[in-house]
């Protein structure tokens, strides 16, 4: 029944030798150092699923980028005056205007608490228009696919197919450091994802209002319910004789596990004030907050949560749509920083984006398709916030960033943005190439972001 | 480590045991007689209703029996399709067109447990969860199209691949839900474009896939072993191209604007000034000419993908993945795709063939079970077998479960995106990774999605049955009187359950827990030992698995 895996094959075959000859993954590294954390962290992905047309989420705001921007746009761009004014630290001046519908991070990037990296994307090296028309350089398969450029999110293995997710290796790097947690480092309020999948550690899927308990168990001796939890577990625990069975009962035994204490932590959990919207995404994160106040309840030191929200595909109807899924966004991401204040932890939780791809700068009529890089958001008060990191590409068809209809070569990678996290996160700086496989191809390692 | 299929099917073979579970034979003419087969057990026959319908029962089994699954199969591919639109049509208007999504879903499940084309309404079920459209999201609003769109599929499901494209493509559930609607040709002033996202999804979803295949639906390898991908971004603008000029039937504008409801369950129809009529690009070095007509560069567009050599083994993936096992070897899939590509009678695209050929094949009942036989059952599919063992109904007659998604990650037409509830390559960590299997269904087997089935069940056991009083008219109910009227003898209550739900076949330590468990009821509360087996099945691993 059992797995052997990789830690028990270190264990007993004194093959760790193998894996200190393996560069870049020095034995320490893989069965996890040692040492405890002394803090508490968490990283929160707020993942727009479908493809954030996110050249309408940060606007130029200068008369000349603006023009440009507004006759790629045609149709779909925002009217100058309706932009909402950020002034980047690094300029001084309001020459960027953020969507109409999200007053809440124009907020927290003046009050530097909010910062946005910009034309990021899945890259496997550098990559130039001329070398993608050439193919001189490696990219990453199946560009502007969803599924695919999800999955390049989430594993940041570029060209490799991959089994594992950048939250996952994290998970596995800090394993024996984070021993004595009562809940997995990963947890996820919107479903199984690549993000979270590691070799060593399983994340924990619980539902948008937190972990449900199982009806009908009980944990009083003598009671004919704390029998039936019993029995429903043997049930659980048998051998099966197809790797199926085997799977579901996996699941259900670590259903088990978790609900308990989790769902009992969470009930205890202090009064969160800050009020939430009433949207999928901040229910969610609404539910976040509240494992974060428990945190010590459960013996948390590094958490990571994944959660999500639909209907970015904007292939139709874009402008009717976009400030609800904008404002959405902002609305949930700022009451979660609220709350973050709330329970004196802003300084220990970052909030970030990631979504499939950016959007094609070109209309099909009343909406967008898909393309490749774009703008992502930080929030959380150790964000070295109020200004923008990476280049922002101009936004001219048949530009030197435009691969086709305004289709963004990214001009920052998605290794260097989750590397830039995985620091502040508390993974060493060796470690962030198996975090970020493809991090040594660029120059910067950090993007400065993340106040250490 | 998990035992190699090929390995294990040559063994089978030097051991002289047959391949063939029952199915398959008998249908070779010549001279010497084949011995007749032996006779299908009742275990076979719910392993082979469990692929076909929507779960088997003891009543189905006898059918199986008696005909043997060859003929069984081609008596129901007679069935005309139960429908769901007559039915949708002969509501009273609603107050919001949404509103009628959770009358679709009643009807879906009336079809589903009760309508006598059970192999119809499983392979389209099937077909829905890989050519996807969904409620959730613009179809809200359009019930009717929904209803019409599954209708479509199970009238076609035994049909021609070819068809059933165009009836795909053409579907206004389809071209809302993938955006084909309303798409018209470039404006370079404006920088307006053909929409790309049916041309992408059609081809990466619904029939050849992002890289080449070969007949045995292995990924075919260039000369640095590297995938070769099947179309490139001009292929896909090629397609988006084809596919202008599309919108409502009867809609007085191109784009948006009242179009009456009929409009939801006919035909997109085409108009011309909206049709992009330049050079198309397509699939194998394919160029259609200017100057086409939109019908004729659909039709030309569908030939395109339909001839490409992919959509066999593409095809016979993904519905041996829907139907009978998680990871067929190279071989089913092979002999599969080669149905599809020739019927036999120099037909290519024949789906009945097509899905008799999966049913059939021995790989689908192997005479020697192997650790990667099989597949997980859908939650769905779980539930409406526990529905058609037990009866389930409520009083008003009605199955509105239109929430199913929410409760079990799933249900019909309720998929999230058009990626489907999972992916066909979803391997959960641990052991299928690690062998290199998937396991689709895993996908929304997680913890929260398992505990809220595992609680679902122990609701209807305990609560939605026959004995309960207070049952609002819309509860769905399953009825076990039977069980109930045996429950003084434990052997005999977990027979009569399991030969209902498991076809008579349960291993050691379930019986032993539920006898452990029963033993603590008085064998007066009949109803509540009769609820805990069922609750105790229903929710264990060897349930949830399909052999």
């Amino acid at each position: 029944m059992k797995t052997f895996n990789r830690r028990d094959f270190l264990r007993t075959s004194g093959a760790a030798a193998l894996f200190a000859a393996t560069p870049g993954l020095a034995y320490s590294q893989v069965v996890g150092g040692g040492g405890s954390f002394t803090d508490y962290r968490a990283l929160v992905c707020v993942f727009m699923f479908g493809g954030n047309d996110s050249y309408n989420m940060l606007i130029p705001n200068t008369n000349a980028e603006y023009a440009a921007y507004a006759a790629s746009r045609q149709n779909l761009a925002l009217l100058q005056s309706d932009l909402l004014p950020i002034s980047p630290a690094s300029t001084g001046t309001p020459d960027f205007g953020l969507h109409p519908a999200m007053g809440g991070i124009q907020g927290l990037f003046q009050a530097g608490n909010a910062a946005l990296v910009t034309n990021v994307g899945p890259l496997v090296e550098p990559t130039t228009k001329d070398q993608y028309f050439n193919q001189s350089v490696t990219l990453p398969p199946q560009l502007f696919s969803h599924n695919d450029q999800q999955d390049q999110w989430h594993s940041l293995r570029g060209n490799v197919p991959s089994k594992t997710g950048w939250a996952g290796r994290m998970a596995d790097l800090i394993r024996n450091s984070v021993a004595g947690q009562q809940m997995a480092t990963n947890a996820s309020l919107s479903g199984a994802s690549l993000f979270q999948s590691a070799d060593e550690t399983v994340a924990y899927v619980m539902g948008p209002n937190g972990p449900i308990q199982f009806e009908g168990f009980s944990t009083t001796p003598g009671d004919i319910l704390n029998e039936q939890r019993l029995a429903f577990g043997r049930v659980v625990d048998a051998a099966y004789g197809s790797v199926y069975e085997r799977g579901y009962a996996e699941v259900q035994r670590r259903a088990i596990d978790a609900a308990d204490t989790v769902s009992a932590a969470i009930a205890n959990a202090p009064t969160i004030n800050t009020v939430f919207p009433q949207s999928q995404l901040g229910t969610q994160l609404r539910t976040v907050a509240r494992l974060i106040a428990v945190r010590d309840e459960l013996q948390m030191q590094r958490q990571v949560f994944f959660v999500g929200v639909g209907g970015f595909d904007s292939h139709d109807d874009q402008e009717l749509n976009q400030p609800g899924l904008l404002g959405g966004v902002s609305d949930a991401i700022t009451a979660f920083h609220a709350a973050t204040v709330e329970l004196s932890i802003a300084d220990s939780v970052t909030t970030f984006t990631q979504s499939d791809f950016g959007r094609t700068l070109t209309s099909n009529g009343d909406g967008t398709d898909h393309a490749w890089a774009g703008n992502q958001l930080i929030v959380g008060g150790a964000v070295n916030g109020g200004d923008l990191y990476g280049s922002y590409p101009q936004l001219t068809i048949g530009g030197p960033e435009d691969v086709g209809g305004g289709r963004m070569i990214p001009s920052t990678s998605s290794d260097q943005y989750a590397a830039t996290l995985a620091r502040w996160f508390g993974i060493a700086d060796a470690d962030l190439d198996i975090v970020a496989p493809n991090l040594a191809n660029f120059a910067q390692r950090d993007l400065g972001f993340m106040i250490p | 480590m998990i035992a190699n299929r090929r390995v294990s099917l040559l063994a089978s073979v030097l051991l002289g045991v047959a391949g063939c579970g029952g199915g398959g034979g008998g249908d070779t003419p010549g001279p010497p007689p084949p011995p007749p087969p032996p006779p299908v057990t009742k275990a076979e026959a719910f392993q082979f209703l469990n692929q076909a319908s929507f779960g088997a029962t003891e009543s189905e089994a006898l059918g199986v029996i008696a005909m043997r699954q060859e003929r069984w199969i081609d008596d129901q591919m007679t069935k005309p399709a139960s429908l769901q639109l007559p039915h949708m049509l002969s509501l009273p208007p609603p107050q919001f067109m949404g509103q009628l999504h959770t009358d679709r879903v009643d009807i879906w499940f009336r079809n589903a447990l009760w309508g006598d084309d059970q192999l119809r309404q499983r392979v389209a079920f099937a077909l829905s969860e890989i050519m996807v459209v969904s409620q959730l999201g613009a179809l809200q609003a359009r019930p009717f199209a929904v209803a019409d769109y599954y209708d479509m599929l199970a009238e076609n499901a035994f049909g021609n691949y070819r068809d059933l494209i165009e009836k795909v493509t053409l579907h206004p559930a389809m071209g809302v839900y993938l955006s084909m609607l309303g798409n018209e040709k470039p404006n370079p002033a404006l920088n307006i474009r053909p929409d790309e996202n049916y041309a992408r999804e059609l081809m990466q979803l619904f029939s050849i896939g992002l890289v080449q295949l070969n007949i045995d639906g292995t990924v075919a390898l260039d000369g640095n072993n590297q995938p070769i991908p099947t179309y490139n971004q001009e292929i896909i603008e090629g397609f988006a191209h084809v596919f202008t000029g599309w919108t409502w039937r009867g809609s007085p504008s191109f784009g948006s604007g009242r179009v009456p409801v009929s409009s939801q369950y006919f035909p997109m129809e085409h108009w011309p000034e909206f049709h992009d009529t330049g050079e198309k690009m397509l699939l194998n070095g394919t160029v259609l000419p200017a100057g086409q007509s939109g019908e004729q560069d659909l039709a030309d567009a569908l030939d395109n993908i339909f001839n490409h050599a992919n959509v066999g083994p593409f095809v016979a993936i993904r519905l041996i993945q829907r139907l009978t096992t998680s990871n067929p070897s190279p071989g089913y899939v092979r002999r599969v795709a080669e149905v599809f590509n020739d019927n036999g009678f120099g037909v290519r695209g024949d789906l009945g063939a097509v899905v008799k050929a999966i049913l059939l094949d021995p790989e689908a009942s192997p005479s020697m079970a192997m650790e990667i036989d099989g597949k997980l059952k859908e939650p769905l599919l779980r539930l409406t077998q526990l529905f058609k063992a037990y009866n389930a109904s409520s009083a008003s007659g009605r199955y509105p479960l239109v929430g199913s998604y929410i409760l079990f990650g799933q249900g019909p037409l309720q998929s999230p995106s058009v990626f489907n509830f999972f992916s066909p390559f979803f391997a959960p960590p641990g052991e299928i990774r690690n062998s290199n299997l998937v396991a689709p269904e895993l996908e929304i087997a997680t913890e929260y999605l398992s505990t809220q089935y595992t609680n679902y069940m122990f609701f209807q056991a305990f609560g939605l049955n026959h004995t309960n009083e207070n049952l609002d008219e819309d509860d769905i109910f399953i009825n076990f009187q039977e069980e109930m009227e045996v429950a003084a003898d434990i052997n005999a209550l977990i027979n009569m359950v399991a030969g209902k739900l498991l076809g008579g076949e349960m291993s050691d330590t379930l019986r032993t827990e539920i006898t452990g468990m029963l033993e603590r009821i008085p064998e007066t509360d009949t109803a509540i030992r009769a609820a805990e087996v069922i609750y105790f099945i229903t929710t264990s691993p060897e349930y949830a698995y399909q052999r």
